[in-house]
């Protein structure tokens, strides 16, 4: 059984369609990028998984049909959202916003612990934790986002675009820490991203997503070997 | 940034001068009633009842960012509880105040749907409306069987109970009555030979004891929100605030969050008005200015003067308010103007109160856009800077080496 299984999965805004019938699965402990140009529709995918959007079809978590579920009810499945843009709240100290990505979970569930546990993960983040989030860095700021969307329990991480804006020595850390939660801790990961190169190495699968269908998939081995994909989206 | 001295949060330092600031609020709060004159307990109180809607409204705009020009309605619903319940149906103004709170509460959950699914000015134009139409439909005829049309309800018994006492209420003030007393007798009691309430049924014409009601709620509704604030569900609200996407993500129900929170809000706003209509002795759409739209854009004024999302803030900005109005309303006459500014007002012929605010807001919105509330975190710490509790929280004091590296990681630049 999947972690996540999306069959014919279409979604859009309103009377617009960004999605026409996507397919795509995520298995246990699987770290799944998903590469696509601007407008493609990597977003709209990341929100339909976490139903921000309207969305048609069938999204499966662990054989559980989520496709109707509120945002919510999503969460406390399992899955946690890494918003694109980070969304980390400026007001709140690093702590807080650890906090309230701990929401779901109620007090004395070991949510202390585990924040003691993420600050282990990302040590810059324990130097600052009774900081704003606002006065961190871009690279901080995505770490605590991670964090953040850790502080759930997930299952399944959904990261949308990490490497936004962010330096390429940070991406390589930011990409780093992504891979050894997969590796290490077992976590199941769908990440959407631009940066091809970097993504793909830490890849157990890759799905190509090209005007709201995917193109293409296979393992990065497969993909990078043939031509016309290298050429498009890997650039040498 | 220097600061004279520094201290830990929970050190002995700290709680001296927690200790010293509670002495000194105490005291104000007691002379006020006891040694301070009429007109400065009447000015007191309506800087009471002024924050009490400013932090309700506070819970709704500053920490959730709902904008909200409609809480009058509120206060309003919670002013007219009272006078239909007592004047109408004969209960005491005691009761009145847990069934304001939950018929506005009520009201205020209704409000919240389209308000959750509506963002920025469209919000604002709504709760606008809200706050426009409640009045008119006070004074609407079909209505007036309750809230007696467009001269109101007198906060006395009702006729049909005359030969019964109505409870609570005396039935010929306005004040409240806890005992035989004999015929043009002060009825007070006092504490420690201290006469703090004055005379319950207001016949000395001082309202020591309105005082009270309204410090009562003004520390009830600020115990609410601090209470919510300083929770789960507070973090939650500014989650919502400053990123509704990532608030979602995370787990929080929007819709059912911005009902509660609205709700509580509107709830909460309602208890002013109990204080409102007891003080006043009555309740109509003209008699209580606060009920109008007039009202929600003065709480809006005071909450962002004081600073909105904290939670001293509406408590400095109303006191501020209400004291900056209450000296210069009268000058209007030439005479009461302070020798120094008479030339820059002298040619007034109204009170130039309001203007003196207008301006006040739109220089603070440059030099504080965080209101006073804003200015004080700001400056503080030039004179005491409180250092954090170290990791953990548990309380127990880290050697000194981590304490210079929070600081100097305090000061990093933003980024």
């Amino acid at each position: 059984m999947s972690m996540l299984k999306i069959e014919g999965l279409t979604a859009g805004y309103g009377p617009v369609s960004v999605l026409h019938g996507l397919d795509l699965e995520v298995g246990e402990g699987e770290l799944v990028v998903m590469l696509g140009a601007n407008g493609a529709g990597k977003t709209t995918t990341m929100r339909a998984i976490s139903g921000l959007i309207g969305r048609q079809g069938t999204i499966e978590m662990e054989g559980v049909n989520i496709t109707k579920w509120s945002p919510d009810h999503i969460v406390r499945a399992g899955i946690a959202q890494v918003p694109q843009g980070r969304g980390t709240f400026p007001e709140l100290s690093v702590e807080d916003n650890l906090l309230a990505g701990a929401y779901v979970r109620h007090k004395g569930e070991g949510v202390r612990d585990d924040m003691e546990r993420w600050f282990d993960v990302f040590p810059r983040l324990a130097e600052r934790r009774a900081q704003k989030a606002g006065s961190l860095s871009g690279g901080e700021q995505q770490m605590l986002a991670i964090a953040r969307a850790l502080m759930s329990r997930p299952k399944l991480l959904l990261c949308d675009e990490p490497s936004l804006g962010l330096a390429p020595l940070i991406t390589q850390e930011l990409f780093d820490v992504l891979g050894r939660l997969n590796t290490e801790e077992g976590l199941s990961v769908l990440l959407v991203e631009q940066n091809a190169n970097l993504a793909m190495h830490i890849a157990s699968r890759v799905y190509l997503l090209e005007t709201g269908r995917i193109v293409a998939s296979g393992t990065s081995a497969e993909l990078s070997a043939d031509d016309s994909i290298r050429k498009a989206y890997l650039g040498f | 940034m220097k600061s004279l001295v520094t201290i830990r949060e929970g050190s002995a330092a700290h709680w001296a001068i927690r200790i010293v600031t509670a002495v000194l609020l105490v005291a104000i709060l007691l002379w006020v009633p006891t040694k301070g004159s009429a007109s400065l307990i009447t000015t007191s109180i309506e800087a009471m009842t002024l924050m009490s809607a400013a932090m309700a409204l506070n819970l709704v705009l500053g920490y959730t960012g709902q904008i909200s020009i409609g809480h009058s309605a509120f206060l309003g619903i919670g002013a007219y509880t009272t006078g239909i319940m007592v004047s109408r149906w004969g209960f005491s103004p005691w009761v009145t105040f847990p069934v304001a709170f939950g018929v506005a509460f009520f009201v205020g959950v209704l409000v919240s749907f389209p308000a959750a699914r509506i963002k920025g000015v469209y919000l604002a134009l709504v709760t606008l409306a809200l706050g426009l139409v409640f009045p008119q439909m006070l004074t609407w005829k079909r209505f007036s069987w309750l809230t007696g049309g467009g001269s109101g309800l007198p906060l006395s018994c009702p006729a049909t109970s005359a030969t019964r006492t109505c409870a609570g209420v005396a039935k010929t003030t306005t004040g409240f009555d806890i005992g035989p007393a004999q015929k043009g007798q002060l009825q007070t009691f006092k504490i420690f030979g201290h006469d703090f309430f004055g005379d319950l049924r207001r016949l000395d014409n001082k309202s020591a004891f309105w005082y009270w009601i309204a410090l009562s709620v003004v520390v009830v509704i600020y115990l609410a929100c601090r209470g919510v604030v300083k929770s789960r569900v507070g973090r939650s609200l500014i989650a919502i605030r400053d990123n509704e996407t990532a608030a979602a993500v995370m787990g929080v129900n929007l819709v059912r969050t911005k009902a509660f929170v609205f709700g509580l809000s509107a709830g909460l706003c309602a208890l002013p008005g109990c204080v409102v209509a007891i003080k006043t002795g009555g309740v109509s759409p003209e008699g209580i200015l606060s009920l109008t739209v007039l009202g929600a854009i003065t709480f809006l004024i005071a909450m962002v003067i004081g600073g909105a999302g904290s939670l001293w803030g509406p408590i400095l900005g109303s006191t501020l308010y209400v004291f900056v109005t209450d000296k210069t309303g009268s000058w209007a006459d030439d005479d009461k103007i302070p020798g120094l500014i008479r030339p820059l007002f002298g040619w007034s012929k109204i009170s130039p109160a309001d203007g003196i605010f207008a301006l006040l807001l739109i220089i603070l919105m440059f030099v504080a856009p965080r209101g006073i509330a804003g200015l004080w975190k700001q400056y503080s710490p030039l004179v005491v800077r409180v250092l954090p509790r170290p990791a953990g929280t548990g309380g127990t004091p880290e050697p000194l080496a981590t304490v210079s590296a929070t600081e100097t990681t305090n000061e990093g630049e933003p980024q």
